[in-house]
């Protein structure tokens, strides 16, 4: 995720007041199993937003009962206003893209595409251009009359939205939809995806375990676990200031170092013992938190070399091992007295450095982050 | 003279194998040998009987089973029972076969298992056991008398309605276990798209899971059909000689009356009854499933 683009996501999730999409309470059980929990979501007309969470955290669940696939044990879900709670989902006019994409295989494309026109009734005259349209918006008119096994993985995710979108839903799900795509093609079809829901100006919900993927595509992100939504905020806010230590771990990479914090509080600042050393994080980023804790820095706030003032946190540690990525070269340190490692991300590599050498690594007391332990 | 020697150096024939015999080619070579002689030859020494009689060359047999009425109640009566069992079972296997495909797994290998636990059970025992069950003394009078649907014991055996009721009976598995393998494999997101998509349960059946499962719905009807279109021992033990079957005619011409030109001729009818039954199915339901159904 580069600046410029995680700068412009932050520019385009101006805050908005309307709730189109509410969630309240939702509750749903599987047997003894809670999967959801009293769950809380707005979103605002024409947003994108992503769930994001390692698989079992329940997205999905949420994803199916917003579609009306499954009904909640307890709350409600409106879209506009209306409570949609007992409404069955062919008469929701919400739009899904499955994971596997779920094409009807008996159909060709044209008719895949036709087919939810079809089911609501729409004038026969009105169909075929619609139909066209939709297939045009997803450049796909090429293949109107192929048959759904005879198209590649992307030209079947693009067929499925066109199925999604013809029938101008209040909503669009969509469950993963990138995940049987290559790496190469995945990206492309995130952006053209993003800026297509951008120019129609509909609101999606998007579930995915991958945060890059969400970094790049949503205007907002809920980062979810074990049933409940950790985090709700801009790719940004997630991402510079995680609000919990999974939230953290889930989203980008990350030192952690486990520690004991006191409560001895000088200027805003308090004191953090670790088994690399003394550790120093504000009072103004963190609530203070006092006992055993975790501190957590981003590999692209750690620089190398002496501290430049005494808003720095500065540590020694032994070089174990650089990895080449092109653009960047990540450094990593394994201190006799940590289990992980430390990563540095750098842009080149100061000459001389090698595995072995003793480096002094520095990083701001502002973008230390403290959680307590779990 | 040394030309021809030269020329056969030449053209040294390049070493041609009557028949190129591979793996496959010989692994299907037993079934194919059984076949021969278990099915083809029987059924062209089959054909042949239905072409001669005592005299010689005749027509009599054709005669005698497409001409006289008689026959041809009969043959009717064989289509009937093939019809009927055919689609009782369809619309009671249809249903069926679908609850066991979306059960928890381990019900459903219970229900696998008692589906597929009177298949496993002689077809006479059955039979037997369904004949005692329609006696004036039996269970079903007793349920139905003890429910209030009738005052006195009725007459259930040797009835069409044990017949079908038998037939249905044995013929069930058949119809379920094509369909259900079929439905299994539907991914139960093409439903739920459907739904999303604005159709209702009746449409989402209509126009998805119904074409998607057609190649099943064949497979069981083809099955069944032939099957029971055939049936010998549950006619003749739960109606008898009141409901004339093909089988039976059959029966009587080679056991009884020792009519062999009857007998074939009936038999050769009755294959192609069988036969266009279950082409004609194929040929409707195929591109049903191919297509789906365009509005």
């Amino acid at each position: 995720m580069n600046v410029v683009a995680r700068e412009a996501a932050h520019a385009r999730a101006t805050p908005r007041s309307d709730r189109y999409l509410d969630v309240a309470a939702v509750t749903k059980r599987f047997g003894a199993a809670t999967v959801l929990k009293d769950l809380d979501i707005s979103v605002a007309r024409s947003e994108f937003i992503s769930l994001l969470g390692p698989s079992g955290c329940g997205k999905t669940t949420l994803l199916r009962l917003i579609a009306g696939l499954m009904k909640p044990d307890g709350g409600r879900i409106a879209i506009g206003g209306n409570d949609l709670t007992q409404v069955p989902a062919h008469k929701r006019n919400i739009g899904v893209v499955f994971q596997n994409y779920a094409l009807f295989p008996h159909l060709s494309v044209e008719q895949n595409v036709a087919f939810g026109l079809e089911a609501q009734r729409t004038p026969k005259a009105e169909i075929g251009g619609r139909v066209q349209n939709a297939l045009a918006l997803v450049r796909m008119q090429a293949f109107a009359e192929r048959r759904i096994s005879a198209l590649s993985g992307g030209q079947q995710q693009r067929v499925a939205v066109a199925r999604a979108l013809v029938v101008k839903p209040s909503l669009l799900l969509l469950d993963e939809p990138f995940s049987a795509l290559d790496r190469k093609l995945r990206e492309t079809m995130q952006i053209e995806l993003r800026h297509l829901l951008r120019d129609l100006e509909i609101t999606s919900i998007f579930v995915t375990h991958d945060q890059d993927e969400a970094l790049v595509m949503s205007d907002r992100i809920a980062v979810m676990n074990e049933g409940r939504i950790e985090q709700l905020g801009t790719p940004d806010e997630v991402y510079s200031s995680p609000a919990s230590l999974h939230v953290l771990e889930f989203v980008g990479q990350s030192t952690r170092i486990g520690g004991t914090a006191s409560a001895s509080g000088q200027g805003g600042d308090f004191d953090i013992e670790t088994p690399i050393g003394q550790i120093r994080a504000s009072m103004r980023r963190n609530s203070g938190p006092t006992g055993k804790v975790v501190v957590g820095i981003r590999p692209e706030c750690i620089a190398l070399g002496e501290r430049p003032g005494a808003d720095f946190n500065e540590i020694t540690a032994e070089l174990a091992d650089i990895v080449f990525f092109g653009s960047k070269t990540a450094l990593h340190f394994k201190p006799p007295a940590m289990e992980d490692r430390i990563q540095v991300e750098v842009a080149r590599l100061p000459s001389g450095v090698a595995p072995g050498a003793a480096l002094k690594l520095h990083w701001p007391i502002a973008e230390t982050m403290v959680y307590p332990t779990p | 003279m040394t030309t021809i020697g030269m020329e056969t150096q030449v053209t040294a024939p390049p070493r041609r194998r009557l028949l190129q015999l591979d793996a496959p080619a010989i692994m299907v070579l037993p079934g194919l040998v059984f076949m021969v002689v278990a099915f083809a030859i029987p059924v062209l020494i089959l054909v042949a009987d239905s072409f001669r009689d005592a005299s010689g060359l005749s027509l009599a047999g054709y005669r005698k089973v497409l001409g006289d009425p008689y026959y041809i109640g009969i043959i009717w009566n064989s289509l009937q029972l093939g019809l009927i069992t055919t689609i009782g079972s369809l619309l009671i296997g249809y249903p069926a076969a679908f609850a066991l495909s979306r059960a928890p797994a381990r019900l459903q290998v219970l229900l696998f298992a008692l589906i597929f636990l009177p298949l496993t059970v002689s077809i006479i025992v059955k039979t037997f056991g369904l004949a005692i069950m329609m006696r004036r003394d039996g269970i079903l009078n007793w349920l139905l008398l003890n429910l209030g649907f009738i005052e006195r014991p009725m007459r259930l055996v040797f009835t069409e309605f044990a017949l079908y009721f038998g037939m249905i009976n044995v013929f069930l598995p058949l119809m379920i276990l094509p369909i259900y393998s079929v439905m299994r494999q539907l991914d139960p997101r093409l439903t739920d798209a459907a739904a999303s998509l604005g159709a209702g349960p009746v449409t989402t059946f209509l126009r998805v899971t119904l074409p998607l499962t057609m190649p099943g719905v064949v497979a069981g009807i083809s099955l069944v059909f032939s099957i029971s279109v055939a049936a010998y021992v549950t006619p003749g033990l739960l109606i008898g000689d009141r409901f004339m079957t093909m089988s039976q005619v059959m029966a009587k011409a080679y056991l009884n009356i020792r009519d062999f030109n009857l007998g074939a001729s009936m038999a050769v009818v009755m294959l192609v009854v069988a036969v266009t039954i279950v082409f004609t199915s194929t040929y409707f339901a195929e591109p049903a499933s191919r297509r789906g159904r365009k509005g």
